[in-house]
């Protein structure tokens, strides 16, 4: 590794080559100084700050769906209208996210990267069927978010490579898509649990496809199969029930300061209902102000 | 939103804190000055078999290493001196501190306090306050019988003091009852929390030692720096820049012995501030956690004949300044309430637990909680109104409470009717709603106060005082009191406060005794000098000195005010003379006297002087599927006796109800079966935000109040902490048909409790 | 590997004042704004981003400078709560933070302020619920916040 250094990247290249050569991408900084701060690993000793990378945060419109910068912070995506009206979720995942301030620095690739399953945007990413677009100085891939995630705070991605988008699906007509969480207090939280979903209804009103992710109750962001409980059909007091218990079972939740693994199951399938039930809410055409969580009340949220 | 039309008030110390120009202690620099870091135990009880320094004395940029042996080896602490400040022999909590360390700067500071050799034979843990009572459990304190122990303070082993109270005959009352209900509370510690973490920088100059110092109680911090470091008053001298709060987490005396004397060991100015992480586990003032198990004996009417208590308050590791405690828990689980029969008994324990001190309201919130919630459910069982049922047995002006004390003019049955009419109890809510009520009660703490007021030649004002701002307002409160003295504003005085050296003794911002105390003693000294202009101004006015008043600036003679000289020509003339300096220090009004008062162990807080009194009316929603509260709204109601400063003390009442519904709800220290704290950080260990806080209205109940301080006023800064929390476990309850009987009311906890369904 | 020993030259522009400093580029921007600016008015509550004591403005927008790198904030506007204000004139957030009651201990206040401040730029006819929302990256534990939701309604008022 080269001595230690701190850069400013002025071009995206700038800063592929000077992570080809060891350096550490920095945006925000959140996650990085607070964690080195706080012990859990030192500051790499060469960092190359991407945060200034206008082409890396942008929000466009891509033929197949929609291309968001990985430097785009929380708080444009809580706003974006794009990001709003299309992709829900991933706006009310972005609205809960820590304080006003981690919101405007923290940043999406940050996040995704980070990999811990309490992250908030991922759940919201995978029912919305995001891949991350990773870039080295040589070259650049689509890798699915279930290939990224390896574990608790764990990715695939090589040493020299960059998130620098997400590429998010083109949302089809009569669809809808959801995030809430359990918190005990209404702000300054980490998601105890979550869920999102993502819910396509046909004519009618059937469920035509459906997906569910969870947050925090597995190792990495845990994907739930509920379409065989769910598609086909009408969105009621049964078929809610029903995915609460599905995604209670799917879960493999751990006991630590913040619930125990009992309360989390529960909790869990409680989150994967309210999911549910507003993106379906909001695939007929219901405006549900962001986040849900305080639209509706979920939790402290009410 | 709910605002409390009030008059505007701007604090003295206020466009310091709103420019970012005033100074905290970690705010000071002084030359030459070096870091301190401090080595602490890091485990719960062990038996220490190996200090060693020379390492870390060695590090290039290390001025001092201290240990126990740098020190005096004496004990210390009030009532029950139990610890020294450096480990010796033994660590008995993990914040312990075994070593300190002052070097170059912050990195090699640590690096020394890391080299520092600490090994151990590890000890069983204390942590289960019922087990540590039994003859079996391990000692924290094996030589606690050769203790110097002050006062009527029984004690017994992991018993650090004992208390009971105790009134008419509890046997026979409880066999009279119509029926007897028996609970178990169980409230967990947590924390003052003030958002600045505490700093101490201490230089020496000769023989004489100056430190600054967060603290809440500058005399305290002295005297314990002179008991410790064997040195006399008047060579320590401690000034207090502003303070970033307290909440009693910074009363007593902490670290500034240990910052004193690496100062004179390194031969320079050294610095301490500490870290969030440090500020969670090292200093003695946790709120203590506490079982508390009550049963009562009633009347088929609802009248409460009989009450039987057993208290264990954590202690923790060492008697900070805590052996009143026990006595205090039992008030509190008695309650304000008629009783003619009562008998509690209340213990302080060790435990290897941080230890147990001050914090706002000292043992009140939890046995409030637990007396409030076992209120409702006497109520239930008698089919009352919890309200009327606290109407019925609650005292009143006159009546006579728990431990005999027959009580003046006070005001708790007002207190009951203006907060639940302003929180609309009795209305139709929701069935995920509920308004919960609970009171509670405080006493007023009497006790020596000094202050100096003085006029100068150009008629500007100071007032010199020992009394401490830790952001109530009371002392920016002494300027309003000495304006209304001398006929002046307030704008015309400044305060030279916090500072041991130049200002009497005060005890400091502890006990809501600010504006109690020293706002005597300001009223006395700016009387003598009144009496001073008065003289004056009757020669100049050629009138008697009777007639003469103070107002608006100048002197008058009564019923002439064209007759008129003004102030600052009066201190202009006694300049020249005897100049306008006054000293106040008048004796403390009496703590009443109770005939027969039957109390073992008593630490001097069951007859209560002032007592404020309070009602919290709550309404709650739960969201009943994942058992997370939040509450919507609050109205209390306070007698607190006078009112002196509006703002102030809507600000106490807000503040106060805050931190109690934190209590409530969310805050709450977890302990690992190490005995180490698992959430020493603000994200796992959550205050409320300002997106979380309720509006809260307050109805001052302005009972006067003899024997009390200036025109009447009582004690407020801790009273708003009392009884919130358990007004909101009373709303819990409404809603899930029982009451969460372990404190704080998690929502896992509520989850456990609604989903398991008539445990009662 | 750390950084401790990476010092650079960093040139801060702190309150419209350009500073040349030379730091480690470890170091957060709230120790270099403290120490080597030399402006004490921002502090240091928690060191996590959990209580916003040390909140400041870069370009306008509220960072918890505890948890930001002094280098990676050349080049950017940083706005303390000394830039605030007007000569001796108080900033009205300032002002009504006083008059309201709004401060007690004051260790909160500056960072308040600058969240407040921020919050104002972007929002300046908040609701209570923007209000609640704007500021609860800041904690306070003296006022219960009331009389702070108060003030800055006030100023609102005011800065329009």
């Amino acid at each position: 590794m080269s001595s230690p250094s701190f850069s400013i990247a002025q071009s995206l290249d700038e800063a592929l080559t000077a992570m080809a050569a060891g350096a550490r991408p920095v945006a925000g900084g959140t996650d990085l100084v607070v964690g080195a701060r706080q012990g859990k690993a030192p500051l790499p000793g060469s960092l190359i700050a991407i945060d200034r990378l206008d082409e890396l945060a942008a929000i466009t419109p891509a033929t197949d769906g929609t291309r968001i910068g990985a430097m785009v912070t929380h708080a444009t995506l809580m706003t974006n209208p794009i990001v709003v009206e299309q992709y829900s979720a991933l706006a009310d995942a972005a609205a809960l996210v820590g304080s006003p301030s981690t919101r405007n620095v923290g940043t999406l690739g940050g996040n995704v990267m980070n990999g811990s399953p309490a992250m908030d945007t991922g759940a919201p990413l995978v029912v919305l069927g995001a891949t991350a677009e990773l870039q080295t100085s040589a070259a650049t891939r689509q890798v699915a978010l279930a290939d990224l995630w390896t574990g608790p705070g764990q990715t695939s991605a090589a040493d020299d490579e960059l998130c620098v988008a997400l590429n998010l699906a083109a949302r089809p007509a009569n669809s809808g898509s959801a995030y809430v969480r359990l918190e005990y207090r209404r702000a300054m939280e980490i998601a105890v649990v979550g869920a999102a979903a993502s819910v396509v209804l046909a004519e009618g009103g059937a469920v035509e496809t459906v997906s569910v992710a969870l947050t925090a109750v597995a190792p990495t962001i845990l994907s739930v199969d509920v379409a065989g409980v769910l598609v086909g059909e009408q969105i009621d007091e049964a078929t809610l029930k029903t995915v609460a218990e599905t995604a209670a079972e799917a879960a493999t939740p751990i006991s630590d300061l913040r619930a125990t693994d009992r309360y989390r199951r529960h909790t869990v399938g409680v989150m994967a209902r309210r999911a549910v039930e507003a993106a379906a809410r909001r695939a007929r055409g219901e405006r549900i102000a962001i986040p849900v969580n305080r639209a509706l009340g979920i939790g402290a949220a009410q | 939103m709910a605002v409390t039309d009030t008059p505007r008030f701007v604090r003295a110390d206020g466009p310091d804190k709103v420019t970012g120009s005033g100074r905290y202690v970690a705010d000071l620099t002084l030359t030459g000055m070096l870091t301190a870091k401090f080595r602490y135990a890091g485990v719960a009880h062990a038996r220490i078999t190996k200090i060693d320094v020379t390492a870390a004395r060695a590090i290039p940029g290390v001025f001092a290493v201290l240990t126990a042996d740098d020190v005096p080896d004496l004990r210390y602490s009030p009532v029950v001196p139990d610890r020294h400040l450096f480990a010796k022999d033994t660590v008995r909590f993990e914040g312990e501190v075994v070593a300190a360390v002052a070097a170059i700067n912050a990195e090699v500071a640590q690096q020394a306090a890391d080299a520092v050799v600490f090994e151990y034979d590890e000890l069983p843990i204390v942590d289960d306050l019922e087990a540590a009572m039994t003859d079996e459990s391990p000692l924290v304190h094996e030589d606690w019988e050769e203790y110097a122990v002050t006062g009527d303070t029984p004690r017994d082993r992991n018993v650090a003091t004992f208390s009971s109270i105790s009134k008419g005959d509890v046997d026979a009352g409880m066999a009279a009852a119509d029926l007897v209900v028996k609970q178990r509370y169980v409230a967990d510690g947590c924390h003052a929390l003030p958002i600045e973490p505490r700093g101490v920088v201490a230089q020496w100059e000769g023989n004489k030692v100056t430190i600054w110092t967060s603290t809440q109680v500058p005399f305290d911090a002295r005297n314990g720096v002179c008991e410790t470091l064997e040195m006399p008053s008047n060579r320590v001298r401690i000034i207090v820049p502003h303070l970033g709060g307290g909440f009693g987490g910074k009363c007593g005396f902490h670290f500034e012995a240990h910052i004193a004397a690496l100062a004179k060991a390194a031969k320079r100015p050294v610095k301490i501030v500490f870290s969030r992480e440090e500020e969670f586990l090292a200093p003695d003032r946790r709120r203590e956690s506490m079982i508390i198990d009550l049963e009562t004996g009633l009347m088929n009417d609802g009248s409460i004949v009989a009450r039987r208590g057993w208290v264990a308050v954590d202690n923790g590791a060492y008697t900070a300044d805590s052996a009143f405690f026990p006595q205090l828990a039992a008030m509190h689980v008695a309650g304000p309430y008629k009783i003619p029969n009562v008998h509690i008994d209340s213990s302080l324990v060790y435990t290897n637990h941080q230890p147990s001190g001050s914090v706002r309201a000292p043992t009140a919130p939890q046995g409030c909680w637990a007396c409030e919630t076992h209120t409702d459910e006497l109520a239930s069982a008698v089919n009352m109104d919890p309200v009327a049922f606290r109407k019925m047995n609650a005292i009143d002006t006159g009546a006579e409470g728990v431990v005999g004390q027959i009580y003046d003019e006070i005001g708790l049955q007002d207190c009951i009717d203006a907060a639940t009419k302003a929180a609309g109890y009795g209305q139709d809510l929701p069935d995920d709603e509920a308004i919960g009520v609970a009171i509670g009660w405080w006493p007023s703490f009497p006790g020596p106060s000094g202050a100096f007021v003085r006029l100068d030649a150009d008629g500007a004002g100071q007032i010199v005082t020992g009394a401490q701002e830790c952001g109530t307002g009371a002392v920016m409160t002494l300027r309003q009191l000495a304006a209304d003295e001398l006929g002046m504003d307030p704008e015309d005085f400044e305060i030279i406060y916090q500072d041991t050296a130049v200002a009497p003794y005060d005890t400091g911002a502890t006990g809501s005794q600010t504006l109690l105390n020293n706002g005597r003693a300001v009223v006395a000294a700016a009387e003598q000098i009144a009496e001073q202009l008065k003289a004056h101004a009757a020669e100049q006015l050629e009138a008697a000195v009777g007639d003469i008043v103070l107002a608006n600036g100048a002197a008058h003679v009564a019923g002439s005010p064209d007759k008129s000289v003004s102030i600052n020509e009066l201190a202009e003339i006694a300049s020249g003379g005897e100049m306008l300096i006054g000293k106040g220090s008048p004796v403390p009004p009496d703590y009443p006297e109770i005939p027969g008062m039957n109390c073992v162990g008593d630490q001097g807080v069951a007859a209560w002087a002032a007592p404020q009194f309070s009602c919290h009316a709550v309404r709650v929603r739960l969201d009943r599927d994942t058992g997370v509260a939040r509450v919507l709204g609050i109205a209390c109601a306070h007698d607190s006796g006078t009112i002196i400063n509006e703002v102030a003390a809507h600000g106490q009442v807000e503040g106060g109800v805050l931190m109690g519904i934190g209590q409530a709800l969310t805050e709450g220290t977890v302990y690992g079966e190490d005995g180490r704290q698992k959430n020493p950080a603000l994200l796992e260990y959550k205050l409320q935000t300002f997106a979380d806080a309720p509006p809260i209205t307050t109805t001052f109940i302005q009972t006067p109040t003899t024997e009390a301080g200036p025109r009447g006023a009582k004690g407020l800064a801790e009273a708003p902490n009392v009884p919130t929390a358990a007004a909101i476990s009373n709303a819990l309850a409404k809603i899930l048909g029982q009451p969460v009987r372990q404190l704080p009311m998690t929502a896992e906890r509520i989850w456990e409790t609604s989903t398991a369904g008539g445990n009662q | 590997m750390t950084l401790e020993t990476a010092p650079a030259s960093i040139n801060l522009t702190v309150n419209g004042v350009t500073y040349p400093v030379v730091a480690d580029t470890s170091r957060n921007l709230l120790s270099v704004i403290r120490t080597e600016v030399g402006l004490t008015g921002t502090k240091e509550g928690c060191d996590d981003c959990e209580c916003g004591a040390c909140m400041v403005l870069l370009d306008g927008q509220p960072v918890n400078s505890c948890s930001y790198l002094a280098a990676q904030a050349e080049g950017k506007a940083i706005t303390t709560i000394e830039g605030l204000g007007d000569g001796d004139a108080l900033h009205p957030l300032q002002a009504k933070m006083l008059e309201a009651g709004g401060v007690q201990c004051g260790f909160c206040t500056p960072g308040m302020i600058m969240s407040a401040h921020a919050l104002l730029e972007r929002t300046p006819d908040p609701t209570e619920e923007e209000i609640r929302i704007g500021l609860s990256g800041n904690l306070c534990r003296c006022t219960g916040y009331a009389k702070i939701l108060q003030a800055v309604g006030e100023a609102a008022v005011e800065l329009r």
